[in-house]
C-alpha cells in the first residue's frame, strides 16, 4: 500500500523534548485521526510535515518526497489547516482563494472553477464577495478548508478543525472530510472529540509523551489496551493514563 | 493595602491602570535598558535640580507662552493617543465582552476604560516630565509640582476628547467610518501642529519657524494673564490656575461618563455586528484569478493597503513628514528646484518602498499560509518588493516629472528617475532582509523591531538623494 506519511525518528526539543523518536507510517486514502493529551506533541508534530517547525532529527516523507530535502515538492501535495483558521480580514473568499491559487501555481482557469464549486459546496457563494472580517468562526473555517483544498492536495492535514463549530458546521466539515477520502486522499486530524474519531477515523494513532503509544484501528486499539466492547475515551485514558 | 470594593469605579480603574502599567513593561534587555535609560534620565534630572537650587524660577510671560505652547502640543499628542485608544478599546479590545456582561453599569465600564486612557497617556508623558520635575520641585522648587496637576488635567481632557469623538463619530457614521476617520484624524491631530509651524512661516528666510510665532504672541500679550496664561500658572502652582484646569479636566471626565454612556453602549453593540462589509467587489471570479505568482502577491498586497485607509494615511504622512527636510533640501540648492527635486524624488522613493515593503514582508497576516505554499520564500518577498516598488512608482516618479518640466531638465528628470528607482529598490531590499515581523496595524512603530532597517534607508537615502542632487546640479 502507497505511504501518505512516513515519519522516522522525529524529534523535537524547545525548552523541553516535545517529540522523542516518533515513528509513524500513514497509509494513502485513509482518515487517520492523531490523538494525545494536551501538550503531547500533536501539533508540532504536524508543523514539523508541513514544514513550518523544523525537526532537531528524524525524516519525513510525504508520498514518497523528503519533506526536508525537498520542502517545496511536499508542499505542492500537502494543505495544511490549523485550528486558527489562516485569512486575511479584508479580502473576501473569492480573493482569498484566487491568491492561494496563485500560491500553488494553479492555472487561472482551473482555479476559478474550483473555487466556484468549493464556495457554492461549502455554502460560501452568496458569501464570495463580502470581507472575512466580520465572519463567524464557523464561516471563517469554511473559507480557508476551501484553500486548502482549492489546490487539490493529496495529503490533507487538519489541527482542530472541528473547534468551535455548530452542529451544522462540523457536520458539513466532516462530510468535506469523508468526501476526500471516498476521492483517494489522505486526511489526517488532530481532535479532542473522540467521539469524532471513532466514527470517521479509519486508524488512530495516540502520541503521548513525544512518542506514539499506540496505533491501530479502533479495535486493534481496544484489544491491545484490553477494552473490549468499550469506548474510544475509555481506550483512550487507558493507553495515554501511564505516559 | 486598601481593599476596593469589587465591580466600583476604583476597583475597575485600578484594573485598567495596572492593564496600562504592564502594557508599557518590557522584557529582558529592553527592560534592563530601558531602567538605565530612566536611571540616567533621573539622574540627569537631579543634576539640574542642584544647579538650580537657590536660583529663582519665577512666572515670566515668555515662561507662560512656553508652557502653554508645550500644553497645546501636548494636549493633541495625547488626544492622538485618547483616539487610538479609544478605538482599541471599542473595536479591538475583547476585555469588553466580559465586563460588559457583568453585573456592573456601563457607565463604571466607560468611566474605567477612560480611566485606563488618562492612565496610558499620563504614563507615557510621566516618563518624560517627572525625573526633572520632581527633583527640581524637591530641592527647592516645590511650587514647580503644579506640573504633575496641569499633566494630570490634560490627560484626563485628552482621554474624554478622545473617547467622545470616537463615540461621536460611531453614532454618526458607523463603526467602521468610525475606526478609519478616528485613524485619519488621530495622524492628522499628531501631524497638524507640525505641519502648521513649518508651513506658516515659510517665507521669512532662515528664521525658525516657532521663534516667529513665539515673537508674534508675545507681541499680543499671550501668556502673561487671562486664559493664556492659565496652564503656565497652573504649571507654577498657582491655586486658582490648577482648579481651573483640574475642575474642567474632571468635568470633562465624569461628564463624557455620563453624556456618552448610551452612545458607548451602542458603540460597542454596533461594533461587533457591523465591521464587516458586504460590497459586491463587481468582478467576474474569473477575473480575479492570475497565472504566475506576482499578480496574485501584487493582487493581494494592494487589496490589503486600499481597503486600509487610515494606514494609507499614515503612509502618506510620512512623506508629509519630510517636507523640512525637502525645504532645507531647496534652501540649500541656493535656490535651484532641480537638485532639490532630485534630492525629495530619491527621499520619497525610499520612504514610500520602505514603507510598502515593510507592510508586504513584515507586516504580512497569515505568515504560515506563505511558510506552507510550494513556493521559495525568495521568490515570494521577491514579488512583494515587486509589489512595493509598483505602489510607490506613480507617487515617485511625480517629482522627476517635475524636474522635467517645472526645472526644465529633461536629463536631470532621468538621473533623478534612475536615482530614484535605485535608491528605492535598496530601501525595499532593506527591509527585506532586515525588518522584523510585525501587525500591520502597529506600521507607526515598526522601527521599534530593527532600528538599523531605518538608520541603513535614511543612509541609501542621503546617498542617492545627495548624488543625484549634485549631479543635477552640475549638470544645470
Amino acid at each position: 500500500m502507497t505511504e501518505a506519511l512516513r515519519i522516522r525518528g522525529l524529534a523535537k526539543a524547545f525548552d523541553k523534548p516535545v517529540i522523542s523518536g516518533l515513528d509513524l507510517d500513514i497509509a494513502a486514502g485513509q482518515l487517520y485521526a492523531l490523538l494525545g493529551p494536551n501538550g503531547a506533541g500533536k501539533t508540532t508534530t504536524l508543523r514539523m510535515v508541513t514544514g513550518l517547525t523544523r525537526p532537531d532529527a528524524g525524516s519525513i516523507e510525504i508520498f514518497g518526497v523528503d519533506a526536508l530535502a525537498d520542502p517545496i515538492a511536499a508542499k505542492a501535495i500537502t494543505a495544511w489547516l490549523p485550528d486558527e483558521p489562516m485569512l486575511y480580514d479584508k479580502l473576501s473568499p473569492l480573493e482569498y482563494l484566487a491568491f492561494v491559487a496563485g500560491l500553488w501555481r494553479m492555472e487561472p482557469h482551473v482555479a476559478s472553477e474550483e473555487a466556484e464549486r468549493l464556495l457554492h459546496w461549502l455554502d460560501l457563494w452568496e458569501q464570495r464577495d463580502t470581507r472575512c472580517e466580520g465572519f463567524s468562526r464557523g464561516m471563517k473555517q469554511k473559507v480557508a478548508l476551501a484553500g486548502a483544498l482549492i489546490h487539490d492536495p493529496k495529503l490533507l492535514i487538519l489541527d482542530e478543525p472541528l473547534t468551535g463549530l455548530d452542529a451544522a458546521m462540523a457536520r458539513a466539515v466532516k462530510d468535506a472530510l469523508r468526501e476526500q477520502v471516498d476521492r483517494g486522499k489522505t486526511v489526517i486530524v488532530t481532535t479532542h472529540i473522540l467521539e469524532v474519531a471513532e466514527r470517521m477515523a479509519d486508524r488512530i494513532g495516540i502520541i503521548g509523551g513525544g512518542k506514539l503509544l499506540a496505533e491501530g484501528t479502533l479495535d486493534e486499539l481496544r484489544d491491545r489496551a484490553g477494552t473490549e466492547g468499550m469506548t474510544l475515551e475509555d481506550t483512550f485514558i487507558r493507553l495515554t493514563s501511564g505516559a | 493595602m486598601t481593599r476596593l470594593a469589587p465591580g466600583s469605579f476604583a476597583w475597575l480603574a485600578r484594573h485598567e491602570l495596572r492593564l496600562a502599567w504592564r502594557g508599557r513593561r518590557r522584557g529582558g534587555k529592553r527592560q534592563a535598558l530601558a531602567l538605565v535609560l530612566l536611571g540616567l534620565y533621573l539622574a540627569a534630572g537631579i543634576a539640574v535640580a542642584y544647579l538650580l537650587m537657590g536660583v529663582p524660577i519665577d512666572y515670566r510671560a515668555e515662561i507662560g507662552i512656553g508652557i502653554l505652547a508645550a500644553s497645546v502640543v501636548a494636549l493633541s499628542f495625547m488626544t492622538t493617543q485618547a483616539i487610538l485608544g479609544s478605538q482599541q478599546t471599542l473595536y479591538e479590545s475583547r476585555d469588553l465582552d466580559l465586563l460588559l456582561t457583568a453585573p456592573i453599569e456601563g457607565r463604571v465600564v466607560l468611566l474605567a476604560k477612560l480611566a485606563g486612557i488618562a492612565g496610558a497617556i499620563a504614563l507615557t508623558y510621566a516618563g518624560l516630565l517627572l525625573p526633572v520635575v520632581v527633583p527640581v520641585a524637591i530641592l527647592g522648587h516645590p511650587h514647580l509640582l503644579g506640573v504633575v496637576a496641569l499633566l494630570v488635567a490634560l490627560a484626563l481632557t485628552a482621554a474624554a476628547i478622545g473617547i467622545a469623538v470616537t463615540l461621536t463619530l460611531a453614532s454618526i457614521a458607523g463603526p467602521r467610518a468610525a475606526r478609519t476617520v478616528g485613524q485619519v484624524a488621530a495622524a492628522v491631530l499628531g501631524g497638524a501642529l507640525f505641519l502648521f509651524s513649518q508651513l506658516s512661516h515659510g517665507g521669512q528666510g532662515r528664521r525658525s519657524s516657532f521663534a516667529v510665532i513665539f515673537e508674534d504672541l508675545r507681541a499680543w500679550g499671550w501668556g502673561e494673564n487671562g486664559w493664556s496664561g492659565v496652564p503656565g500658572h497652573a504649571a507654577f502652582g498657582d491655586p486658582v490656575s490648577l482648579a481651573i484646569l483640574l475642575t474642567i479636566g474632571v468635568a470633562l471626565f465624569a461628564g463624557t461618563g455620563a453624556v456618552l454612556q448610551r452612545l458607548f453602549l451602542s458603540g460597542y453593540q454596533d461594533a461587533g455586528m457591523r465591521l464587516s462589509r458586504a460590497r459586491p467587489t463587481g468582478k467576474a471570479s474569473a477575473r480575479l484569478f492570475h497565472a504566475g505568482l506576482f499578480r496574485p502577491v501584487l493582487a493581494k498586497e494592494w487589496r490589503l493597503l486600499a481597503r486600509d485607509p487610515g494606514l494609507v494615511f499614515q503612509v502618506i504622512l510620512r512623506l508629509v513628514y519630510l517636507i523640512p527636510l525637502m525645504l532645507v533640501a531647496f534652501r540649500g540648492s541656493g535656490g535651484l528646484i532641480a537638485p532639490g527635486l532630485a534630492f525629495a524624488s530619491v527621499l520619497v522613493a525610499t520612504q514610500l518602498t520602505g514603507s510598502f515593503a515593510w507592510l508586504a514582508v513584515s507586516g504580512e497576516d497569515v505568515p504560515e499560509l506563505i511558510a506552507v505554499a510550494p513556493v521559495h520564500k525568495q521568490r515570494v518577498d521577491q514579488a512583494k518588493l515587486a509589489a512595493a516598488l509598483l505602489m510607490a512608482a506613480p507617487i515617485a516618479a511625480l517629482l522627476p516629472i517635475a524636474i522635467a518640466t517645472v526645472g526644465r531638465s529633461p536629463l536631470g528628470a532621468l538621473i533623478s528617475l534612475i536615482a530614484t528607482a535605485i535608491g528605492g529598490t535598496i530601501a525595499g531590499y532593506i527591509e527585506l532582509k532586515l525588518a522584523k515581523p510585525g501587525q500591520r496595524s502597529a506600521f507607526a512603530k515598526r522601527r521599534g523591531g530593527s532600528a538599523i532597517a531605518g538608520i541603513l534607508g535614511m543612509i541609501v537615502a542621503a546617498i542617492f538623494g545627495g548624488g543625484a542632487a549634485a549631479i543635477v546640479y552640475f549638470i544645470g
